[in-house]
């Protein structure tokens, strides 16, 4: 089993400046954060290496929502229900309630006709969500998908490698111009700022969704993101983007990044693309399925 | 291919056809006094870009000596470099349509391709094929390994009934045949590769199709269960040389059939890596395979990565694969006409 370290004691792990009383080695050393010797005091480095997942209700919902029967619904009798082809899922395909994850704000800031795409979307959720084809996420959403991602940092390169659809960022560490051509995960310019690692992301194509509840932004989009590390096993991440065509001024998401520990602290090879063959390309069998 | 394989043999008619093994087939990285760039570690540095493009082919071409001589070697980079030039040319506007069913269409033009433009010179020798043992540069497949391909190949040529049957790059499950390996074979394009170290783990990035090898050093392999695309690779270094062994390889990639090369694998073959930096612009790639099921021995490759600038862009096939549902789509409705005229299948 993966062991999330939980937020509760992140506080002491805060100091004023970046030394922490730490329970864990630095990150600087090793990349999957495995336990070392307890009562040393350590810097926390400027590297974000290591395994790392939220812990949070974002890729359902990025605004604040009650629960849900299902992300795609139809009209009951007496209310919502789930709509027929997510039915048999029951209380696994129902969506848990959660706040905001949007700073300062309980909703997206869409321009006119955003709500309206977004019903779309809703109303599609199943065959059009990228999630749900196996597509890559995009940025942000990459961060907050139920699967952990894997930083290798250093001085000359920087990957983040996410278990999701083994999607993957290779992070510009000098100023690589203007992005030569739209892709789902963008191009990523990273640089220290003060304690914050600032990534620059620019040419998304536009295809990704915030969420499974449709919200949306457009390949005008540039996203701003900033890893800050409040301890050993802590991100303090934000995503700021701005998407004049989408929203009337900048959205910033906000969350904790949490370090995966312990011997199997790792990514796993989640390729998803044979699992939506069926779902895909099932009409075109010789003999597709009843 | 046919150009290359028309290249090839054109060269190779015109000059003398001597077999040579390749010198110290068994040995290990040629020596050099080279001092690589290190990790605050320690260890060598071999970040960054890294290609292995090259008309140099998994297995010794027919046609073909082992150890190609140097004269024959540049008239075939001569070549190759007139035939890009010449297919790169502009379209002639007033040429006539091609024929109606005919087999001049294509798949790509030139300009998409990106297999290298000469041999790879490993140990100061120009060579056809990157196996050195055993010393034929041929596959030694056993028996039932042999018909294990075959078999997989005609289903791969034929069959058309569901996705699950096809290729893996087909599906886009994987890029084209061995290219993300291990071994890391040379493919028609996209032969890039990023390397990423830490103190715990090297990342190689392939660039087709965006998969990462995350090898992580002196750890064990996952359990059996869990299979890999790319297999489950553990590393450890062995003084200068990264040493990685994978296994556990997902069995719809089992094989790795490509323009450039067509190899076999199961699940459970073990395959051992050596990546040693032997200078500024190249690393020495060796690769075992251990494979009693198919081969009658472990054979063995060497290979030079030579570096590149880079970068690497995404290469997201599976969201836009009309591919997949093109060919199945095209199969039904051969099926539907056939039916329609009174013909069988």
């Amino acid at each position: 089993m993966r062991n999330l370290l939980l937020a509760a004691g992140a506080a002491s792990f805060l100091t004023a400046c970046t030394a922490v009383s730490a329970d864990t080695p630095p990150a600087s050393t090793l990349s999957n954060g495995a336990p070392a010797e307890t009562g040393q005091e350590m810097e926390v480095s400027q590297n974000l290496s290591g395994v790392w997942q939220v812990l949070n209700t974002a890729n359902h919902d990025v605004e604040a929502h009650d629960g849900r029967h299902a992300y795609q619904l139809r009209a009951g009798p007496e209310g919502p229900v789930p709509a027929k082809n997510v039915l048999a899922m029951g209380a696994v395909g129902a969506v848990p309630p959660g706040p905001s994850i949007i700073k300062g704000r309980e909703t997206l800031p869409y321009l006119p006709g955003g709500e309206d795409t977004r019903a779309e979307n809703v109303a599609t959720w199943a065959e059009n969500d990228p999630e749900a084809n196996c597509y890559l996420p995009g940025v942000p959403r990459a961060t907050y998908l139920p699967y952990p991602f894997e930083i290798i940092q250093n001085d000359d390169q920087m990957l983040i490698v996410y278990e999701y659809a083994n999607a993957v960022r290779n992070v510009f560490l000098e100023d690589p111009g203007e992005a030569p051509v739209d892709s789902w995960m963008g191009q990523s310019y990273g640089y220290w700022e003060g304690e914050t690692f600032v990534i620059e992301v620019t040419g998304l194509n536009g295809s990704s969704w915030l969420d499974r509840a449709g919200n949306h932004y457009s390949s005008a989009a540039k996203v701003t993101e900033r890893y800050t590390r409040t301890g050993p096993h802590h991100i303090d991440y934000t995503a700021t983007i701005e998407d004049p065509e989408t929203f009337s001024e900048p959205v910033t998401l906000e969350m904790t990044l949490y370090r995966l520990v312990g011997e199997d602290a790792r990514i796993e090879d989640f390729n998803c693309v044979p699992f939506v063959e069926e779902k895909l390309y099932g009409h075109l069998r010789k003999e597709p399925l009843e | 291919m046919t150009l290359i394989k028309s290249l090839v043999a054109s060269t190779a008619a015109a000059m003398a056809l001597a077999l040579a093994a390749p010198s110290e087939a068994f040995a290990e990285p040629p020596e050099t006094d080279y001092e690589p760039p290190r990790m605050p570690d320690g260890t060598p540095d071999m970040q960054g870009y890294w290609t292995n493009a090259s008309l140099t082919t998994l297995e010794k071409p027919d046609n073909l000596p082992v150890v190609v001589p140097e004269k024959q070697a540049m008239a075939m980079a001569g070549m190759m470099e007139a035939s890009e030039k010449a297919a790169n040319q502009p379209t002639d506007p007033d040429a006539p349509a091609l024929e109606q069913g005919g087999d001049g269409v294509g798949g790509y033009n030139r300009f998409w391709m990106d297999f290298g433009s000469s041999l790879a010179k490993v140990r100061g020798e120009y060579r056809s094929t990157w196996i050195v043992d055993p010393s034929d540069g041929k596959l030694p497949y056993t028996e039932e390994g042999r018909k294990l391909a075959e078999d997989r190949l005609a289903e791969q040529r034929n069959n058309y009934d569901n996705p699950e049957v096809r290729a893996a790059a087909e599906r886009c499950t994987v890029g084209f045949g061995s290219t993300g390996g291990p071994p890391m074979l040379n493919v028609l394009y996209n032969n890039n590769y990023q390397f990423v170290q830490a103190p715990d783990k090297v990342a190689i990035l392939v660039e087709m199709n965006h998969q990462t090898r995350m090898i992580r050093l002196n750890e064990e392999h996952r359990p059996k269960v869990m299979d890999q695309w790319l297999g489950d690779s553990v590393g450890h270094w062995d003084g200068d040389t990264l040493v990685v062994e994978t296994t556990n390889f997902e069995p719809d990639i089992s094989l790795r059939a490509a323009t450039r090369h067509r190899v076999y694998l199961s699940p459970d073959a073990k395959v051992t890596e050596h990546f040693t930096r032997i200078s500024d612009e190249e690393i020495f790639y060796e690769f075992w395979v251990d494979d009693p099921d198919v081969y009658s021995q472990t054979w063995k490759g060497e290979m030079v990565l030579r570096k590149t600038e880079g970068p690497i862009y995404e290469y997201a096939c599976h969201e836009a694969n009309y591919s997949l549902p093109g060919i199945l789509a095209g199969a039904r409705r051969e099926e539907r006409e056939a039916a329609k005229t009174g013909g069988s299948e």
